[in-house]
């Protein structure tokens, strides 16, 4: 069940604050409520600090050991960020 | 009045005909913001630091770059500064070309949003990074972000 998700980038003020503007709208698109999102630095990915985490593939050799992440091939891209969310859901 | 206006000052924008590499391009968008004395001249050092360690992951997409450490490597005032090179750069061989710098110092996790919403809504307009990458003056630039909400 996913009830938290943590977008994470380096410093968790740039780049990892737009992907939770996008994570939030495409949870809300995707209609699923009593989901929190947050954004973080790459040190606050933890196992246990979310169920899901989202990063950019710049980082992707940086969360191996996390059991549930989301790599956005584009950041920027919400489509993209919305289709892998929903496959996550859907895994449910 | 809003937020964008104290986020990105007219001076912090800036268009240059062109850089050699990325470490350079990460101090010519830094070093507006060390003038203005919103962060330390330090904190070019550390965003290098940073990329050498994580690579570039603040490359978010074709022609944009959002070149930020974070607020504990010499930040000093909340503030953004806009710089438009001519000619692209790579921050790595595989990248993206970048032509926009946008460089973000913030003091919190929070109070950077609207800025970064105004540039997030600009640049998901093909047009408007169209107007952007083709500005012939700085107040241009600025007017196209400080207006990209409101728009």
């Amino acid at each position: 069940m996913i009830r938290s998700i943590m977008c994470c980038c380096g410093s968790g003020l740039g780049s990892s604050m737009l992907v939770r503007m996008n994570v939030e709208k495409a949870v809300q698109k995707l209609g699923v409520s009593g989901v929190s999102v947050s954004h973080s630095s790459l040190s606050d990915a933890t196992e246990g600090a979310a169920d899901l985490f989202v990063v950019g593939k710049d980082l992707a050799n940086f969360v191996k050991e996390l059991p549930r992440v989301v790599i956005l091939d584009n950041i920027m891209d919400k489509e993209e960020l919305e289709t892998k969310l929903k496959a996550e859901f859907e895994k449910e | 009045m809003k937020e964008i206006y104290n986020m990105l000052k007219r001076e912090n924008v800036r268009i240059l005909p062109r850089v050699e590499n990325w470490r350079e391009a990460i101090h010519v968008a830094v070093q507006p913001l060390v003038d203005g004395g919103f962060c330390e001249s330090r904190y070019i050092d550390e965003i290098i630091k940073n990329t050498e360690k994580l690579g570039p992951y603040y490359v978010l997409c074709e022609n944009l770059a959002l070149v930020h450490g974070s607020s504990d490597q010499g930040v000093l005032k909340r503030q953004m500064a806009v710089t438009l090179l001519r000619e692209p750069i790579k921050f790595k061989e595989d990248g993206y070309d970048v032509r926009v710098l946008v460089t973000l110092a913030a003091t919190d996790p929070e109070s950077h949003m609207e800025a970064l919403q105004a540039m997030s809504e600009l640049f998901s307009t093909p047009e408007n990074v169209e107007k952007v990458l083709n500005a012939e003056t700085a107040d241009e630039i600025y007017d196209l972000f400080v207006h990209a909400i409101d728009e």
